[in-house]
């Protein structure tokens, strides 16, 4: 029986050793397929290494890092995604959408517009009573709108934007801009 | 104003400005073209006479789009055989 006990303490060992083999590895891969912060990798590596430590059954032990425990695994993927999100938007992504950015985007839209004067442009002046525009304007306007955020508003919502600022809120309840 | 044609006219004023962006002359002249002539019928009242006019504009359209692959055809044309002829 003290045989037996003195094998599995040996099993033991030899399974750590693995553990580490694939830890290392796992360090490798991840510096060179993902090029990460070393800090993440590290975090990694401590998670496994715990839990390595922590197993009570031998033969459950992670031999590579697609089988480690789903709680390292999460810390690392955790860590993957917020980097890479970042990276996203960094270099594909707009600017986030603010109201503040919206209006500016809007009125800008409507300064470049040759019938509209922008002296008289606030945000709360109708196109039709303050600027003196007809109706067919407004579409042109509405139209020139959706070039510029990129979606397609429906000719149902479209004739109720008279100003810009209900353009503005339009544009920003579309895009769950709320702040 | 509030009439049940008003979103028919609105939508085909809308396609024609779409279309008119490709215009050979010029969006800005097809757009002032447009205006005038919606601007011309404004005060058509009677629905079979709107009727009729929003037909016409539909017509307009697939002029337009006969008038694009024409154009398109004539470049394709020039592109790859004006070449074997001389």
């Amino acid at each position: 029986r003290r045989l037996l006990k003195q094998a599995s303490v040996s099993v033991r060992f030899a399974l750590w050793d693995r553990s580490w083999l694939s830890v290392m590895a796992s360090r490798v891969l991840g510096r060179c397929v993902r090029s990460l912060s070393l800090s993440s990798v590290r975090l990694c590596l401590g998670g496994t290494a715990v839990r390595a430590a922590a197993a009570p059954l031998p033969s459950q032990r992670p031999f590579s890092l697609l089988s480690c425990s789903r709680k390292t695994r999460q810390v690392y993927q955790t860590e993957i995604s917020s980097s890479v999100v970042q990276l996203c938007r960094r270099y594909g992504d707009q600017p986030p959408l603010t109201l503040g950015n919206i209006e500016d985007r809007v009125l800008y839209v409507l300064k470049l517009y040759d019938k509209v004067n922008p002296e008289q442009l606030t945000v709360t002046s109708h196109f039709i009573k303050d600027l003196g525009l007809d109706s067919l304007d407004q579409v042109e306007i509405i139209m020139a709108m959706e070039d510029e955020f990129g979606f397609e508003i429906p000719d149902v919502d479209a004739e109720k934007l008279m100003t810009p600022e209900d353009i503005v809120m339009y544009i920003s309840d579309k895009k769950d801009v709320y702040e | 104003m509030a009439s049940p044609l008003r979103g028919e006219v609105v939508r085909l004023y809308k396609n024609l400005l779409y279309l008119g962006r490709e215009y050979p002359k010029g969006a800005d002249y097809f757009r002032d073209r447009l205006k005038t002539a919606f601007l011309k019928n404004k005060d058509v009242t009677d629905p079979e006479k709107i009727k009729q006019l929003v037909a016409r504009g539909e017509h307009v359209i697939k002029e337009l789009e006969a008038l694009y692959y024409l154009r398109k055809y004539r470049a394709m044309k020039q592109r790859y055989y004006e070449e074997t002829k001389n």
